[in-house]
């Protein structure tokens, strides 16, 4: 499995953290969630304040007639919650989905990124 | 007579553990930390293998058939960057899967799909069940 299964909601349905990568490059912040089996569709995403929530539902085809051998995963609900800091550019935030893996961008803020001083000579 | 049922008491816990190696799959087998996670299904048509692969390009990944096993073979590649979490694993990884059944290596069919990678083995017509029809006297 995956991940560890954080607890089950009401439909029985195990929740689970997704494994995540966060890391900083020089124009902003990335944040990395891998979330196998989800679509565009089943991915939602809550900002509130400094908040940021990521649900997501892994959807597994489910064939009739087929006979379950061996199970190492199965399907679920992804959910995760990170704390923005002050540096981050709210507004601007986007979100991609690719093979599974879900990317954050999250840029600094103007006033927080890196500014050269110029050195005047004499 | 005294009846001893000191080990009964125990039950609840003794149940639990039970049903955990019931439906904790890593006791099927030792495959707690192998990557990818895989499951396996059939019908009587086809052998279906699903692994979690996410984050991983089509073009990344290898996969082999062998007389009795399916070999998923690829690699996770990182972004560079300055980390301050790092969750996701990286890195090269292999998995053999034993097909104890013979397999029609032509139309083995394999797709990914948001992470997920799916294998179609269709199963050779020698190893399909075959009905047996009974003559009457």
């Amino acid at each position: 499995m995956t991940e560890a299964v954080v607890q089950k909601n009401r439909e029985n349905i195990p929740i689970f953290s997704p494994y995540t990568d966060i890391l900083e490059k020089e124009e902003g912040f990335y944040i990395l969630l891998d979330l196998p089996g989800v679509g565009k569709e089943d991915v939602e995403l809550n900002l509130k304040e400094n908040e940021l929530e990521i649900r997501a539902k892994a959807r597994i085809p489910e064939q009739e007639k087929v006979k379950n051998i061996h199970l190492e995963f199965v399907p679920g609900e992804y959910r995760r919650q990170f704390t923005l800091s002050e540096v981050v550019d709210k507004e601007n935030i986007k979100a991609s989905l690719k093979n599974g893996v879900l990317t954050l961008f999250l840029p600094k803020a103007q006033e927080a990124k890196p500014k050269k001083i110029e050195i005047s000579a004499e | 007579m005294v009846i001893d049922l000191s080990t009964f008491y125990d039950m609840p816990r003794q149940l639990d553990k039970l049903l955990d190696t019931f439906f904790s799959p890593t006791t099927i087998s030792q495959r707690k930390f192998a990557y990818p996670p895989v499951n396996l299904k059939e019908d009587e048509e086809n052998i279906y293998v699903l692994a979690e692969i996410p984050g991983v390009d089509i073009n990344d990944i290898e996969l082999t058939i062998t007389d009795g096993s399916l070999v998923i073979k690829g690699e996770r590649k990182s972004e560079k960057g300055n980390y301050y979490r790092q969750e996701r694993p990286n890195g090269l990884f292999q998995r053999i899967i034993n097909l104890n059944i013979d397999i029609d290596k032509d139309n083995i069919k394999a797709k990914l799909k948001d992470g997920i990678l799916e294998v179609v083995l269709p199963k050779a017509k020698e190893s399909k069940p075959k009905k047996i029809a009974i003559e009457q006297n």
